[in-house]
């Protein structure tokens, strides 16, 4: 093995068993209840990096069951996305997301820059509810409930949901403990094809934990409830602003 | 949350609750079972990256214990480590790594270039023999025993093993999948103060696994068996080459000056 060779292999760590694969990452049968609440605006303006600028005080708290995901496997997820504005465009800012799968979460910070830790979501339908929750250790983080498919939703309102862009803040240190990479990116889902979207009565109920500081964000109110199946390919990223040139 | 402070409060993702917190990375009680084996020098040749010199066909396959690991908590690992040469010094290149738990796993990869990945590993005594296994998902890929404390090890060899450095291979892509970081790391472990060294019978057995493949670098020897307690410090690395940029590399290393 050369040093041309190695470089010309390197894509993830390990060289010759990498973490994740090359895409495209195409997710089929993603299942989101996404729970929207109104929180503090001073809260989120303290959390949302310039440029992006805050749109509302809102936050989605997303619980994804992603059983069929190409190159990552069968995982669930949970994240707290904050509405946001780019050049004028509305899109998602992820503030904080926990798997429970390596190859995401490694590829999911490597790549684009997910915010993503290790933890115990969990997304499944419990008789007449759907039921999200996140569990780290064991301690109980997040619980999400909404009633099961009550209220059909237009599909087209789901696809316009998920072609906002989203946003994430890229951070990756230097050998040395110094920066090397602090950039926002921003990211697309495409050939979208939603297969499902329902409306319902909705909760979220979050605890306080030191690693999993889901609940700094607090719940002043629930403004709506969405479930919704899709297929999907996440796209990779572009940067949009790099902090450190 | 205004630009400039993002660049100054930045560390590691996320940026408010990062994965892991600045060092020093302090580990106490640290537990080594290492078992060094004979395999094939084709296999090796395969995985060693240049500028680094293979030197024997040798592998150490290694279980260690974490109870008390400053910022990263308790936990344990396992992985295969390959005596190499850089520059005329001998050391460590870490070819694979299997950890429990999220905070070394991240700040490993992205700090220092650890190629790790979570898993099922264990070090624990089972009566008379010391038990070092790794299980990925529901397969076991890697099992290791050795009598326990049969003999008492040469501490002073122990501690010049210990103070060798380690050599990482740091890769991290680009948003657009191309490679952004490829480099060769050096990293050394500090303010070693040994607890205790044990020879004794060893043995060691691979299994194959597609994302775990500890049983490509077959064992054909075990040459020896080593229990060993440390208290130590992870340093953080320095990068030694620079695969996208050998020429500037090599001026900044005074190494190869």
């Amino acid at each position: 093995m050369s040093a041309d060779a190695v470089l010309k292999a390197a894509f993830a760590m390990p060289l010759h068993s990498p973490s994740y694969p090359v895409g495209p990452y195409r997710f089929v049968d993603r299942e989101y209840v996404i729970v929207s609440y109104r929180t503090d605006r001073e809260i989120l303006e303290q959390l949302v990096p310039e440029p992006l600028e805050l749109a509302e005080p809102i936050v989605k708290c997303e619980f994804i069951r992603m059983p069929d995901s190409t190159g990552f496997g069968a995982y669930q997820g949970l994240a707290q996305v904050i509405s946001v504005r780019y050049a004028g465009e509305l899109g998602g800012y992820t503030h904080a997301m926990y798997l429970d799968a390596h190859a995401p979460i490694a590829g999911g910070r490597e790549l684009w820059g997910f915010p993503q830790k290790l933890a115990r979501p969990a997304l499944s339908v419990e008789r007449d509810t759907m039921v999200g929750t996140l569990n780290c250790g064991p301690v109980k983080v997040a619980v999400g409930t909404m009633g099961y498919k009550h209220k059909a939703i237009a599909t087209e309102a789901a696809r316009t949901f998920l072609a906002e862009p989203g946003f994430v803040l890229k951070i990756i240190p230097d050998v040395d403990g110094s920066p090397r990479i602090c950039e926002l990116v921003r990211y697309r889902l495409r050939d979208v094809r939603v297969k499902g979207a329902w409306t319902g009565p909705g909760s979220l109920s979050l605890y306080p934990h030191a690693l999993a500081p889901v609940a700094d964000i607090p719940v002043r109110e629930i403004l709506s409830s969405v479930h919704l199946i899709a297929d999907l390919t996440l796209e990779l990223g572009e940067v949009v602003h790099d902090y450190m040139a | 949350m205004r630009a400039d402070e993002v660049c100054k409060a930045e560390f590691a993702m996320p940026l408010h609750n990062p994965s892991y917190p600045l060092g020093p990375y302090r580990f106490v009680d640290r537990e080594y079972l290492i078992i060094t084996y004979r395999t094939d020098r084709e296999a090796l040749e395969r995985v060693v990256p240049p500028p680094l010199e293979l030197v024997d066909p040798i592998v150490k396959y290694e279980f260690i214990r974490m109870p008390n690991s400053t910022g990263f908590g308790a936990y344990t690992e396992s992985g295969q480590v390959i005596p190499v040469r850089f520059n005329g010094e001998t050391g460590g290149f870490v070819h694979a790594m299997f950890l429990d738990d999220d905070p070394p796993i991240a700040g490993g990869r992205e700090l220092w270039g650890f190629p790790k990945k979570l898993a099922t590993p264990s070090l624990r005594v089972e009566r008379d023999t010391l038990v070092g296994t790794l299980d990925y998902g529901p397969v076991r890929v890697a099992t290791g025993t050795m009598g326990y404390k049969h003999r008492a090890a040469c501490e002073r060899t122990v501690t010049e093993s210990l103070a060798e450095p380690g050599f990482l291979l740091k890769i991290i892509p680009h948003v657009n999948g191309s490679a952004r970081i490829c480099e060769l790391v050096r990293y050394h472990l500090r303010d070693v103060r040994l607890k205790g060294a044990w020879t004794g019978p060893g043995a060691l057995s691979l299994e194959p696994h597609a994302l775990a493949p500890v049983a490509d670098l077959p064992v054909l020897e075990v040459l020896s068996c080593i229990h060993l307690v440390a208290d130590l410090t992870l340093s953080l690395g320095e990068v030694i080459y620079d695969y996208h940029r050998p020429p500037l590399a090599l001026e900044r290393n005074p190494w190869t000056a």
